[in-house]
């Protein structure tokens, strides 16, 4: 039995749609990532298992049993608020302390429940603390042990980390992944932050204006994307607009191109897409399937790469290179890439 | 003396001056609104406590002097005992009124969506645009036999026959918390602005009903709101004079209507001053009663 099922579920604000046609089913101990841009309907769909929405039409399941009737008080669901949403009048133990006295939990068991709590999320020393007197990354660690506690049939996490800084987010990723490990509880988490969704995740679901554009393993969805869409919100690509017209390639404009493609491209308008990080430039190019010969707008230093801004007639693109050649702006160079690395959409 | 020794009391004394500053610092700070308070709210004060102990002959308003007599009068006097309590009475009926009321509008204005709120701050600012002689006429109109009252409760059938409420207790009451009403509603709704509406969702979430939500979440924090709203009200209920006095009955004698009757009409400012000494120090004991209510907790709501 899944521990959670959506059917075809639909979600409207006065006309305008939220969600459409949602339909997501998560077996027990799953971590789900819902995806997307802002205003994809991720959000709004974690609102409708949680309770705090009621979906126009479609059925949610929770273990087998219908749901979307229920209020949120009624549903074995625990949401972790992107802002944390502790009771600032309650100790960090009333805090956790809540869920448990409104499930009528016994006061010896409570107590045994909230030490376990913080000792999993790691606040042990905590427990007389005020929310005001916490950090961000310790507010959300509350946030967790607070629905950890209650043992729901499923963690919602609405886009918890985003409101802290790049490295706590890394770290708290990382220990939110190591819970799921070690407690297999089934969570489905909301961001909008691919990173965080493929590292964490057993299976994302991209969504797009209110569909799920694919759902997929991480590793299926950025080798084999459904779509152009999730080709473009996976990673970072650099998109080439061109016109085929038999073997003569063109930028959109229709002024001829020095790209030169092993590929056979029906007439008509297509988008190239490579990864910046599989384009090749200088001698690296030559033994690449497709070329083409681009000038050096502007170079800049990341670290571990330089990434050079390409120009080549209307097309631009971008390329992660390594070494060991030094490229210079204005300089012009080949850059090329296997067929392998390139997704064509028309 | 060495050029050491010289150094360590230059040093000290800079730090004395820094301590010194570090001091003054928050009174300075403060120094605007001090001013302000002290010239226009204690010197007044100061001047009408004077006034209260002065000596009081017919014909003349207040002949210098040092005397008790005022207060002992106004203790020992039915009429003025009865008085005092007659206004503290209606004052906290109406002030729990206001805020049960106010609390509910505030709450709602809370809940509902941003683009509510604009026309309910509206409602809300209007008794404040319009006099409180313009208002009472307005409820000498809603009250009497022939008002609009009486003809709506007649028209829906809840009374056979017109009914006056005019000149009553309880027209007085209302008058009362309609003054005190948008005051109440405007700190209340800065209290519950302040609270992050994600506590509600978290509160039912964990599996708490709405009626449990509110008790264990909303009610702890407004408290402090309540509290402030409360003693707000108190200070204009027991403070307005012609709303009490122009709608309730010819009996009802409130600190504000005698303060006025012994001043305009019997021309006895010291028994005057001892009278508003006497609203001051209750008005100050409620203050004090409702913020010792305040608890330690409330400091961390921010």
């Amino acid at each position: 039995m899944p521990a959670l099922e959506l059917e075809r579920i639909r979600r409207t604000y006065g006309g305008v749609v939220a969600v459409e046609d949602v339909s997501i089913t998560v077996s027990r101990g799953e971590f789900l990532t819902l995806l997307g841009p802002s205003g994809s309907g991720k959000t709004t769909t974690l609102r409708l298992i949680g309770g705090f929405e009621r979906p126009d039409a479609g059925a949610i399941s929770i273990n087998g049993e219908r749901v979307d009737h229920l209020p949120p008080y009624a549903r074995d669901t625990a949401t972790i608020f992107q802002s944390g949403a502790l009771f600032p009048h309650m100790t960090v133990a009333e805090n956790v302390a809540y869920g448990l006295r409104m499930r009528g939990v016994a006061p010896a068991e409570m107590a045994a429940r909230i030490k376990r709590a913080l000792d999993i999320v790691r606040l042990t020393g905590f427990e007389d603390r005020y929310p005001a007197q916490l950090s961000g990354g310790q507010k959300q660690r509350v946030a967790l042990a607070r629905s950890l506690a209650v043992r729901p049939a499923i963690l919602l996490f609405d886009e918890p980390l985003s409101a802290l800084d790049l490295s706590l987010r890394l770290q708290l990723r990382g220990e939110i992944k190591r819970l799921h490990d070690e407690l297999g509880f089934t969570a489905i988490y909301v961001t909008h932050d691919q990173g965080e969704a493929m590292a964490m995740s057993s299976r994302v679901a991209v969504m797009n204006k209110g569909k799920i554009a694919q759902i997929d393993t991480p590793t299926r969805l950025f080798h084999e994307p459904a779509s152009e869409f999730v080709f473009t919100f996976i990673g970072e690509s650099c998109c080439l607009p061109v016109k085929a017209n038999g073997a003569k390639i063109c930028d959109v404009a229709g002024t001829a191109i020095d790209l030169r493609l092993t590929r056979k491209l029906k007439a008509g308008d297509w988008r190239l897409y490579v990864r910046p990080s599989r384009l090749k430039i200088g001698k690296q190019a030559e033994k690449c399937d497709n070329r083409i010969t681009a000038e050096i707008a502007f170079t800049e230093f990341l670290g571990d790469f330089w990434r050079h801004h390409l120009k080549a007639g209307a097309l631009e693109l971008f390329c992660d290179y390594t070494g060991p050649e030094n490229f210079k702006p204005g300089q012009k160079a080949p850059v090329g890439w296997n067929n392998a690395d390139m997704s064509v959409f028309q | 003396m060495t050029a050491a020794t010289l150094a360590d009391d230059v040093y000290a004394a800079a730090a004395r001056r820094a301590r010194r500053t570090e001091k003054l610092m928050p009174f300075a700070l403060m120094s605007p609104a001090l001013v302000i308070a002290i010239v226009f709210f204690g010197i007044p004060t100061l001047l009408m406590l004077r006034m209260s102990f002065n000596e009081h002959v017919p014909q003349r308003l207040y002949v210098p002097g040092f005397t008790f007599s005022h207060y002992a009068q106004l203790l020992s006097e039915e009429r003025f005992v009865t008085a005092i309590w007659t206004t503290v009475k209606l004052s906290l009926l109406a002030s729990c009124a206001t805020v049960l009321i106010g609390y509910g509008f505030a709450m709602l204005v809370w809940l509902k969506p941003a683009r509510w709120r604009l026309a309910f701050i509206g409602l809300a600012l209007t008794p404040l645009l319009i006099s409180e002689i313009s208002i009472i006429f307005g409820w000498w109109m809603f009250f009497p036999k022939n008002g609009l009252l009486s003809y709506a409760l007649l028209s829906v059938g809840l009374i056979s026959d017109k009914i006056s409420l005019m000149y009553t207790e309880f027209a007085a009451f209302v008058g009362l918390v309609y003054i005190t009403l948008p005051f109440c509603f405007f700190i209340l709704l800065s209290i519950f602005d302040a609270i992050d509406k994600r506590l509600i969702e978290a509160s039912g979430d964990l599996g708490a009903r709405p009626f449990t939500t509110f008790y264990e979440i909303l009610l702890p924090l407004t408290r402090t709101g309540i509290l402030v709203a409360f003693a707000q009200s108190f200070i204009w209920a027991m403070g307005t004079y012609a709303t009490p006095s122009a709608l309730g009955p010819d009996t009802l004698w409130t600190i504000g209507y005698l303060i006025q009757e012994q001043m305009m009409g019997k021309s006895n400012w010291p028994l005057a001053s001892a009278f508003s000494m006497i609203l001051v120090v209750l008005v100050a004991v409620v203050i004090l009663f409702v913020r010792s209510l305040n608890t330690e907790r409330t400091r961390f709501h921010a």
